[in-house]
């Protein structure tokens, strides 16, 4: 743990240096975006038939494939970062202050990608608005989809005034230090600021905060997003109201593996090991270590209810679990991160760094896998399972493939930007661990050392 | 069953309160309505007899509805016969005359009324349900609109696959984009081999599976443009290809699997659609084979097969309803005329001349329609020229009534199908409002031309000793019988002039029988995966493939008739895979 104090040129170092790694790291991103784009040129090209999609029932596939199960993962870990950002402002766990923004901006991002995501998986895309928005009216009453782009829709937005919000008061705080060409962008986000605006501003992101972490868990990944399969009776390893808690568990452990990522990359490329300190990355891990738990928890309780005595069409759909790799692996990813962080709270020396990191990774492999071995599982044990090409069989194209690369990139170029452009962590955060807000961060590392899981 | 809960109907409280509310919604007294179906189960129980019941609510009847001239004394004779207190009986009593027909009558005591008196029927049959209460009536009323459906007899399926060709030809579909598809199934632990034909001429387990065009459709329902939407004037499930975006949504939400997504450009270009095709005239403008007209929007682009990235799925052949293509295509699909057996009944289910309607409610006579090789009244009226005289046995002489089935026996068995198809048809050679062409129609008009041929030769095929010798009637009593029975002489003269006088006609029964010897019932009917609440359109003869049914192999391949099963073997072809899996 680092003793030296956090200053504004340390959240000011990634707008004012640019290393040599930096532009290696934009260019993979942007050449796994590039594959990606030229692969979805392609497939605007030739037609859907570059996946491995086909249609469920006599076509001998699955409809819905990775492109859908990508979508639900980036929208699982959007979800988690301002989540985990409204609690700190909620609910005062400010150890977390100096991420916070760091999970914003994956919350923008990521839905950028679950947004890209929809549009990449569409017959006509250039549709989208025309027969989308000409009929919302309509629409809106019945169709689950529409739900969804309405509440992502309102979750980015939310999100976004949100940052903006925080933003004001930092970006007029710094505006000499940060680079004159971006100065039109700066000008555009404080606009009309005064000083006497911070306590209503104050104000206003939290009550942001208090709709967002209301609306997070009830309309987005606990609802709209399992409601897109939990509310179809026809296939029973879709259908039922489990869906929403499981998919909020599994929304909240990819989200927190996200930031973990995130923040360790700032961290390391920035040393700023005192401002994002291994204590922050303990926390994350315990909270991860209980969302792993719910995650399998639910898990458990779906097998144990499609396996004592179900439904002709329900059984066959457990079965597939219980003997499919796309199912199996993740689950025993996932419960090897459990079994990791549960022994470091035993063992605290078994923490390390490198091991967080491992965790989080696995962690999103796991979801990723098993979210689209949800969604093409569920094709696959329809109730009306009587056609011999059913169950179908389904692996994605490359093309597929590299779209969930292409959207990684997507991701690390939006954080390379706008690294570029403002502060990723607060002003804040550095006054906060200066002391300035009244307590050092040495007690701090105390109490959290000894009962981590009560302060997190 | 009522006896031990409060509730009056046998179908329970909940039903009663359901029948209430619906007495509540007509123009009618509802408490006259609920107080007389309560009394219409007493009757049904033996605590009330008929004549009781019409005397305490003559009064009440003629105030609210203004018929009931039928005299009581003549209810308590009908009571008298031996009674089997029928709801249709009951309300005839009230009929004032003849014009006003039963159904008049229960129209205008308002649904709720006429269903609760219903409700008599069901506790005859105690399984009876509220569904099937509900259906009957859905299928007596005729005011429901047009809704476009089809009964589809699976044990006169065959298999032989034309009707997914023609479907094909017809829309200019890629391969495996089967929109109409025939299987076959097993149940657990059988092959295909265990499999045969059946009795009624198909094979054992087919299953017949065009888009069911659901009245509660759950792909419309999920669907975020309205594309897929139902059209109201006949309740058709369509995709408008021009707003569809192509998100696969209804295929998802379809319980089914009738969806088919174009993944890639469909093989034959939109013009060359009428041209490529063997069933469309090549002179066809493609536009329509294609487009529908909608009352409120003009036209769309509805039918035929997908262009890229939109969905598709069987349509139910709108450009034929819309007589677009003529009005001798309206009420036929081109899968319905394809098929050989005449498996498929596609027309108006809300009408009860329909054929898909008449097929349902009497199977056996569909059957026999579709069977017969019907000769046309001309060969008959030639053959009869040569007949010798006008009595049964010169006509059975002169015509061979035993060419029109191979099952047939004799000529005797076959004039007697022909006259016993009139006697239990009860819209002979009527078709749906809507249609502009219908089979059985067409069929029963063809009997009704042979018969009228054959009684204009001088027959009475209304007489009961022709009638008795065709096995369609009693046969008259004999005056030696009653002679030789010295207890009823007194009576012996009486008996006899009632009978010749009281010659009721043919007995329906016997009709009845006559034509299931000859094609055969079928006992079961199912409408697939009701449970799920998708309200289907299609309505199955047959059996109902169980839980853990697969398919097998069928009679005739798919590629066979140059048709593609598994799609996944076409699109695999063009997944980018780099050659590595
Ligand atoms: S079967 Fe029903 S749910 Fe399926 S596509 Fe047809 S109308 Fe829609
Ligand atoms: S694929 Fe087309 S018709 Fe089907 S739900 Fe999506 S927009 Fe509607």
């Amino acid at each position: 743990m680092s003793t030296k104090s956090p200053t504004e040129a340390d959240i000011l170092r990634p707008i004012k240096n640019t290393s040599k790694t930096y532009f290696i790291l934009f260019a993979v991103a942007a050449l796994a975006l590039g594959i990606f784009l030229v692969g979805w040129a392609y497939q605007l090209y030739e037609g859907m038939s570059v996946t491995g999609l086909s249609d469920w029932g006599t076509g001998g596939g699955v409809t819905w494939g990775l492109y859908i199960g990508a979508f639900i993962w980036w929208v699982g870990i959007a979800h988690g970062g301002i989540i985990l950002s409204a609690a700190v402002r909620l609910l005062g766990m400010d150890r977390y202050m100096p991420v916070a923004r760091l999970a914003e901006m994956l919350t923008l991002a990521g839905l950028s990608a679950a947004g890209f995501y929809i549009i990449v998986h569409m017959g006509r895309p250039d549709r989208m608005v025309t027969s989308v928005l000409g009929h919302y009216h309509i629409t809106v009453n019945n169709s689950p989809l529409v739900w969804d782009v309405t509440v992502i829709t309102a979750y980015f937005v939310l999100t976004a005034t949100y940052l903006g919000l925080t933003l004001r008061y930092d970006i007029t705080r710094m505006r000499d230090d940060l680079p004159e060409i971006f100065s039109p962008i700066y000008k555009v986000m404080t606009l009309g600021y005064t000083k006497e605006e911070d306590d209503v501003i104050e104000r206003m992101v939290w009550w942001v905060a208090l709709a967002i972490i209301i609306m997070a868990p009830l309309l987005l990944h606990g609802g709209v997003i399992p409601w897109l399969f939990a509310l179809l009776s026809t296939y029973p390893g879709w259908f039922g109201a489990i869906q929403g808690p499981q998919f909020l568990t599994i929304a909240l452990t990819s989200a927190i593996s996200g930031v973990i990522l995130i923040s360790y990359a700032f961290r390391r490329a920035y040393d700023w090991d005192h401002i994002i300190t291994d204590d922050v990355f303990r926390g994350l891990l315990l909270w991860l270590g209980f969302f792993c738990l719910l995650f399998l928890w639910l898990q458990l309780q779906q097998l144990v209810s499609g396996s004592f005595s179900p439904t002709t069409a329900h059984e066959a759909a457990t079965a597939s679990k219980l003997s499919h790799p796309a199912y199996i692996v993740p689950i025993t990813m996932v419960l090897g991160v459990l079994a990791f962080i549960f022994a470091t709270t035993i063992r605290p020396a078994l923490f390390t760094k490198a091991r967080a990191i491992a965790a989080a990774v696995l962690v999103l492999v796991a979801t990723l896998v098993e979210k689209t071995y949800f969604v093409v599982a569920g094709l696959w044990y329809p109730a009306f399972n009587i056609y011999e090409a059913t169950p179908g069989d389904y692996f994605p194209s490359l093309i597929e493939m590299s779209s969930v690369l292409g959207t990684i990139g997507l991701v690390t170029l939006f954080f390379l930007a706008i690294s570029k452009v403002v502060p990723v962590v607060e002003l804040h955060a550095v006054e906060h661990l200066r002391g300035d807000h009244g307590h050092g961060h040495e007690d701090e590392t105390h109490e959290h050392e000894s009962e981590p899981e009560v302060k997190a | 069953m009522s006896a031990d809960d409060e509730s009056f109907h046998p179908l329970g409280k909940e039903w009663e309160s359901e029948l209430e509310t619906m007495l509540d919604d007509t123009e009618y007294d509802s408490d006259l309505g609920m107080e007389m179906a309560q009394d219409a189960m007493r009757v049904t129980k033996g605590e009330l007899s008929e004549a009781e019941f019409h005397e305490k609510y003559h009064e009440d009847v003629m105030d609210e509805f203004g018929v009931d001239d039928r005299p009581t004394e003549e209810a308590y004779e009908a009571a008298q016969q031996e009674a089997k207190g029928t709801v249709g009986r009951m309300l005839d009593a009230f009929d004032g005359d003849g014009d006003q027909s039963r159904r008049e009558t229960m129209k205008k005591m308002g649904v709720g009324a006429a269903v609760g008196l219903s409700a008599w029927g069901a506790s005859a049959a105690p399984d009876a349900s509220f569904g099937s209460t509900q259906e009957g009536d859905a299928a007596d009323d005729d005011n429901d609109g047009l809704q476009w459906g089809m009964t589809i007899d699976l044990e006169r399926c065959d298999g032989c696959l034309s009707c997914v060709s023609a479907c094909s030809e017809e829309n200019q579909l890629d391969q495996g984009v089967n929109w109409m598809y025939v299987l076959r199934h097993a149940e657990d632990g059988q092959t295909a081999d265990d499999l045969g034909n059946h009795p009624a001429g198909g094979y054992e387990n087919m299953l017949v599976r065009p888009c069911q065009h659901c009245t509660d459709a759950p792909c419309e329902k999920v669907c975020p443009t309205t594309a897929r939407h139902t059209r109201d004037e006949d309740g058709l499930v369509l995709t408008d290809y021009d707003v569809c975006i192509g998100c696969r949504y209804c295929q998802v939400a379809c319980p089914y699997g009738v969806n088919y997504f174009q993944w890639d450009e469909p093989d034959v270009a939109y013009e060359d659609i009428p041209s490529e095709s063997d069933v469309l005239p090549d002179d066809l403008d493609p536009e329509d084979a294609v487009y529908s007209e909608y009352d409120d929007m003009g036209d769309r682009w509805v039918d035929g097969r997908a262009p890229r990235g939109v969905m598709s799925k069987c349509t139910m052949c709108p450009s034929h309803q819309d007589g677009r293509r003529g009005d001798e295509m309206v009420g036929m699909t081109a899968c319905e005329s394809a098929c050989p057996p005449g498996a498929i009944q596609f027309g108006n289910v809300n009408d009860s001349a329909s054929d898909p309607e008449k097929y349902a409610s009497n199977p056996s006579r569909g059957r026999t329609l579709e069977r017969l090789s019907l000769p046309s009244a001309d060969e008959v009226e030639e053959e009869l020229e040569d007949a010798d005289g006008d009595d049964l046995e010169a006509v059975l002489d002169a015509v061979s009534f035993d060419g029109m089935g191979d099952d047939l026996v004799d000529n005797e068995h076959g004039l007697g199908i022909l006259i016993a198809l009139e006697i239990t048809g009860e819209h002979m050679g009527e078709m749906g409002e809507s249609e502009g062409t219908a089979n059985l129609a067409d069929y029963e008009q063809q009997v009704l031309d042979i018969l009228e041929v054959v009684e204009d030769h001088g027959l009475d095929l209304g007489s009961q000793e022709v009638l008795a010798d065709l096995r369609l009637a009693d046969a008259p009593e004999e005056e030696e019988a009653e002679d030789e029975n010295g207890d009823e002489d007194e009576n012996g003269d009486e008996d006899e002039a009632e009978a010749e006088d009281d010659f009721e006609g043919p007995d329906e029964d016997d009709a009845q029988r006559l034509i299931e010897m000859f094609a055969g019932t079928a006992p079961s009917s199912f409408k697939l995966l009701e449970d799920f609440g998708t309200n289907p359109n299609i309505h199955y003869l047959g059996n109902e493939p169980g839980p853990n049914a697969e398919q097998v192999e069928g009679p005739v391949a798919y590629d066979s008739l140059e048709l593609t099963d598994n799609r996944k073997d076409v699109l695999d072809d063009s997944t980018v895979t780099g050659g590595l899996y």
